[in-house]
């Protein structure tokens, strides 16, 4: 346990200790923020953050596979890998406390957005209803630790940065198509078997406002698969 | 204190191990010597469970690394060839970071850093960034890190590799000393280094031992015993280069003028002729009276390198059995 949190803070240091992580974090505060002045900071609209969320979490999509790619590919090609391996550490330890680093990391990429709720409690009249909000945030979390357990996955199966955000941009993309467009082209049983594995239709929910656990349970499932996938990759190492 | 046994590794289609065992008892400095490709890099990387051998066993201070991966890993320090260290840290937050990993509890955790980067002379850095280190120091902070839990056996693979010629006298004079008070197996390309440092060494190559032992009795026993060099130079009507019983000619070179090198050496490559039977007065005797004129004549003690060419040369050989019972 000791372990996994000693890894989680390097990891979560060295994105703020290299320029990519504050490239990120000024790229993600920037282009989100143009989306809530843009779109609902202004006169007449109605106070809710859904245009933001929409953002955000297309946004999240592209940024947190740049989060994820250096976890393992970086230490590969450098071979800090190695020093790591031979650690009195186990490999899931080793998994989880990169992953760990890298949700740390995502909490810290939202946390200046949370400027947004507060302006607009500030300056519209009604205020806004807080349950979308929370709602909206939590389904960021969970979409994000979704993407970055896929990426920490891809990150662990390459040397190359570059392969490991395109791997894990192109799993989600394939996963995303398969349950959400694929469906209506199927006959109705498949396709709606299909469908319910969709994470489009459950962040949908959560932008109504609509708190299911059986969402949260599905994003987090899948993040279990993924970080096992991980955890085999690092595993895999051993063997040559 | 390590234990490794019959050792058996192959990637994709190499055979990068075929059956390597040696043992450290406490205390004692084992170097791991072979050409490029020998099985050294693979020998290590199984030692220290960054890679699990495909059969053979490794029990380190008592853990079998296979069945206890996590106690056996403890009690070991390692500093990979080229020591990978993490860029953007200083020292002392690397050392920091190790010292958790390797579970030295919180309220030892910064006397066994201090402790570390002292002993690696490394406290003059300790603010600065490791990226902004030379080779020399990025080396001895890999070192350090090694070191950090006070683990029972230390592996160095290739400790000077790439360092300049100062680094290396600095970071020599700095294994030397640990030498002194740790069980270490260590590889190196530098056999002058090597033997003065390990007390015994480990010779590998096509992924077998070959050899082990003192530098001493590995010439003893490899390398051809003692030789004879001749300066000489045939007179007119000189015939050829004598031979003696019990040596024999192996090298004839030319050298300025008329003068020829001329080596000899024991013809048993295993049973060196004992001392009372030295050749020397023999073989000048001989030279002259086939008309030679003679400038020099010597012993010459193989060097280490000499030992571990031949033990590399004779398992090139395809000749032997022992190959075809490998295979």
């Amino acid at each position: 346990m000791s372990a996994t949190i000693a890894i989680a803070t390097r990891e979560l240091r060295a994105f703020f200790r290299l320029p990519v992580g504050w490239v990120v974090l000024a790229l993600y505060a920037a282009l989100t923020g143009a989306v809530f002045v843009m779109d609902t900071l202004r006169p007449g609209e109605p106070a809710t953050l859904r245009a933001f969320f929409a953002t955000a979490g297309v946004l999240l999509m592209g940024v947190a596979p740049a989060i994820s790619m250096r976890l393992f590919s970086e230490e590969l090609r450098t071979g800090t890998l190695e020093p790591l391996l031979t650690a009195p550490v186990s490999d899931l330890a080793l998994v989880l406390g990169k992953y760990l680093g890298s949700v740390l990391f995502l909490i810290a990429l939202l946390l200046p957005t949370l400027a947004f709720p507060i302006t607009l409690a500030l300056v519209s009249d009604p205020k806004p209803d807080p349950g979308p909000i929370l709602a909206g945030y939590l389904a960021l979390l969970l979409l994000g630790s979704l993407v970055l357990a896929v990426g920490t996955a891809a990150s662990a199966m390459t040397s190359s940065q570059t392969l490991a955000f395109l791997a894990t941009l192109i799993v989600l993309l394939a996963f995303t198509l398969t349950t959400s467009r694929l469906p209506s082209e199927l006959n109705p049983r498949l396709g709606e078997a299909l469908a319910r594995w969709s994470p489009t239709t459950r962040l949908r929910d959560f932008a109504r406002g609509v708190i299911a656990p059986s969402h949260a349970v599905y994003f987090l499932a899948l993040a279990a698969v993924a970080l096992s996938v991980a955890w085999g990759a690092v595993a895999g190492r051993r063997t040559g | 204190m390590l234990e490794v046994r019959d050792l058996t590794h192959a990637f994709a289609r190499v055979r990068a191990l075929r059956g390597v065992s040696f043992a450290l008892d406490r205390g004692e400095v084992v170097a791991l010597l072979g050409p490029n490709g020998a099985g050294k890099t693979t020998t290590i990387r199984c030692v220290t469970g960054c890679l699990t051998p495909q059969g053979g066993s490794i029990t380190l201070a008592g853990h079998d690394l296979a069945r206890e991966p996590l106690a056996a890993r403890g009690r070991l320090g390692y500093l990979p060839e080229s020591a990978p260290l993490y860029p953007e840290l200083t020292p002392r937050q690397y050392l920091t970071f190790r010292a958790r990993l390797c579970a030295v509890p919180r309220r030892d955790r910064a006397r066994a850093v201090e402790r570390a980067m002292d002993r690696c002379r490394i406290t003059d850095v300790a603010r600065r960034r490791i990226g902004h280190l030379s080779k020399g120091y990025r080396q001895r902070v890999g070192l350090a890190a090694a070191l950090v839990h006070d683990p029972s056996v230390l592996v160095l693979d290739e400790p000077s590799n790439g360092l300049d010629p100062t680094q290396i006298r600095e970071m020599r004079a700095l294994v030397r000393e640990l030498a002194s008070e740790r069980t270490m197996l260590v590889s190196s390309h530098i056999l002058p280094e090597i033997e003065q440092l390990a007390d015994r060494m480990v010779v590998i190559a096509a992924g077998r031992v070959l050899a082990s032992g003192s530098g001493e009795s590995l010439r003893r026993a490899h390398a051809g015993g003692t030789r004879l060099v001749a300066e000489a130079a045939p007179g007119p009507g000189a015939l050829d280069a004598p031979t003696l019983p019990g040596i024999r000619l192996i090298e004839d070179a030319p050298l300025e003028g008329a003068w020829r090198r001329l080596v000899y050496e024991p013809a048993t490559a295993s049973a060196p002729a004992p001392d009372d039977a030295d050749p020397r007065a023999a073989l000048a005797a001989a030279l002259l009276h086939t008309g030679w004129r003679l400038r020099e004549l010597r012993r010459d003690e193989p060097t280490l390198e000499a030992v571990f060419l031949r033990l590399i040369e004779s398992a090139a050989e395809p000749a032997p059995n022992a190959k075809e019972a490998s295979a």
